[in-house]
């Protein structure tokens, strides 16, 4: 439709246009779509309350709900509840953890690999991500990153698998070792807490590069600049200029590699052995056997997760601390 | 810096490409060794794995398997995460903050305490497990991830656009349907294949709430404890080349996309 046209053919046009325009229009010119908003809408109160039902319903139910459930199982003495029975309040789930040491060596075990494996990790991705935000070319950096992105679209499973590989006793890395002349027996590498830590970094580092490289990138070329002017040497630039201003990327970074390495099950399943059993196997043993460990096995779960929600709220209070007084 | 940092950065970043390539390249090479033992050396090579992959009805199925879910559970978390990030995006409510920490609290928790509680949730409910159980716990689980990249998009439409549109007459359904729909577009495709391929790879959720129907992942679990063959290679080798390609793809996407605006 051209604006100089004539009237009459604008007129055809628009009436041309409205028949196939979309179905939307037709619809909503409909005498039961409108009567069906007139309810709906009749106010800015209700129809924001229309919008906000549905997801509180939905969060409450599906987000909350299977957390709250598991802790209310977490205290009766047994799920699902034989019948004619009234459930039983107890603490026995929790005491049992307490009493038995069987259970302590995983979950201390879960979380010191998780700490570890946190600080690992985050000394082997800052430097990668430091070159990535501060020294590449903006116009290359897509292409450096979308590369490294790559290895991390493939799921837990195949890339525990290519562990496995890596380091079996017919592996790569004792095959090199081998015709290197360095080894003459295979070393055992795997079902060790070391393969279990290079399988977990293998798939957490991604989680740590994401928000340190956001981070980096923030931080204006200026102020190193300035900070060399002044007389500051690289070293102090980088300690005191550059890195109290990624504390924050450090802290969500940190945060979401701890939380979901104490949550992996099935690569330690594949990589470890019996004398590196993680917390999680502890609780996913109490879902193999009968219903009637369900209860312990959520107890259990309950105390992993206020430990590492504890453990995450300490640390990054400590970042926040750390932070603030870089500032002053 | 200095020329010698420069190098070393760039040193470590090669470093880590590396780390992070090998191991994929030595499994995607494994599933081409004649020989029916996984490890090194590789003396002579076949392509014959491949051909028995895609000959196993076995695989096949539950590849189907896998993807059905995949789709049917990134219809589900789309249609809520953006619902509730149309709710969280440009609204002051009392109660704000707390609905948006209830929004993100599904991929805060750790995997293992996701899947055992939404085990005892679909117990409770009379789920039972199987592929209605293992789309309900990914949809779930992909919720905050929509919401996220919806939020962001939504951050960036100019009020006026909206405002305009409502002048003219049209109620809040048209509004969102002639007006933030197709804006909110290239973040809902990044979205939703965001959220296809967590589902097609979650191993955990998938482990604890499936029946006797294994998904791709799980599968692939249980063949690697009862022996290796480098059937899983082929297989794995398959699922690798697709997750990744489809990942790149939405992830340049969607890249573009903040670059737009």
């Amino acid at each position: 439709m051209t604006s100089d046209a004539p009237t009459q053919g604008a007129a055809a046009g628009t009436a041309a246009a409205a028949g196939p325009r979309s179905l939307w229009s037709s619809l909503a010119r409909s005498q039961p779509y409108q009567k069906f908003v007139d309810v709906l809408f009749a106010s800015q109160r209700r129809s924001f309350l229309i919008l906000l039902l549905p997801p509180i319903i939905w969060v409450l139910s599906q987000h909350l709900g299977p957390i709250v459930q598991m802790v209310s199982v977490s205290f009766t003495d047994a799920y699902p509840r034989p019948p004619g029975q009234e459930a039983k309040f107890t603490f026995d789930n929790y005491l049992l953890f307490f009493r038995e040491p069987v259970y302590m060596m995983p979950f201390m075990r879960t979380l010191i690999y998780a700490v570890v494996l946190t600080f690992t990790t985050l000394i082997i991705v800052y430097p990668v991500a430091y070159f990535l935000a501060r020294h590449v070319k903006r116009e290359n950096r897509m292409a450096l990153l979308l590369l490294l992105l790559i290895p991390f679209w493939v799921g837990e499973i195949v890339r525990t698998f290519a562990i496995m590989i890596l380091l079996g006793n017919t592996g790569a890395v004792n095959l090199i070792l081998k015709s290197l002349g360095l080894i003459d027996r295979p070393i055992p590498f795997m079902y060790t807490g070391f393969s279990v830590s290079v399988g977990i970094i293998y798939l957490t580092a991604l989680y740590m590069l994401m928000p340190l490289y956001s981070a980096l990138e923030k931080i204006p070329a200026s102020y190193t600049e300035a900070a060399a002017d002044l007389g500051a040497g690289a070293w102090t630039r980088f300690r005191r200029v550059t890195l109290p201003l990624t504390y924050e990327g450090i802290g969500s970074g940190a945060t979401l590699v701890f939380l979901i390495s104490t949550g992996y099950y099935g690569t330690p399943v594949l990589l470890g052995g019996p004398n590196t059993t993680v917390f999680a196997e502890t609780i996913a043993g109490f879902f193999h056997v009968a219903g009637d460990k369900w209860p312990t096995g959520a107890a259990f779960a309950c105390i992993m997760f206020l430990a590492s929600l504890a453990l995450t709220g300490a640390f990054l209070s400590g970042m926040n601390r750390l932070s603030k007084g870089g500032r002053k | 810096m200095s020329r010698s940092t420069r190098i070393m950065m760039s040193v470590i970043y090669w470093a880590f490409v590396v780390y992070v390539f090998v191991p994929l390249i030595l499994m995607i090479m494994m599933g081409f060794k004649d020989s029916k033992f996984i490890g090194f050396p590789i003396k002579s090579w076949t392509f014959d794995w491949y051909l028995a992959v895609f000959s196993d009805t076995e695989v096949l199925t539950v590849f189907g398997y896998s993807t059905a879910i995949a789709l049917l559970s990134t219809v589900v978390s789309l249609f809520v995460g953006t619902w509730i990030a149309v709710l969280l995006a440009d609204r002051k409510f009392f109660g704000r903050a707390v609905m948006f920490g209830l929004m993100v609290l599904p991929a805060l928790v750790p995997g293992i305490i996701s899947a055992i509680a939404f085990r005892i949730y679909a117990r409770v409910l009379g789920i039972e497990p199987g592929m209605f159980a293992i789309i309900w716990s990914h949809a779930v689980h992909n919720v905050p991830f929509v919401c996220l990249v919806v939020m962001a998009r939504l951050s960036t439409l100019p009020k006026s656009q909206r405002e305009a549109a409502q002048d003219l007459g049209a109620d809040p359904l048209v509004t969102f349907v002639r007006i933030t729909l197709p804006y909110l577009r290239p973040a809902l495709i990044g979205a939703s294949v965001f959220c296809m391929l967590l589902s097609f790879d979650d191993f955990v959720r998938s482990f604890f709430l499936g029946g006797y129907q294994p998904t791709l992942p799980v599968l692939i679990f249980a063949k690697l404890r009862s022996g290796m063959s480098p059937e899983i290679n082929a297989i794995s080798t398959v699922v690798l080349i697709l997750t990744a390609f489809l990942g790149i793809w939405a992830e340049r996407s969607m890249r573009r996309m903040k670059k737009e605006t």
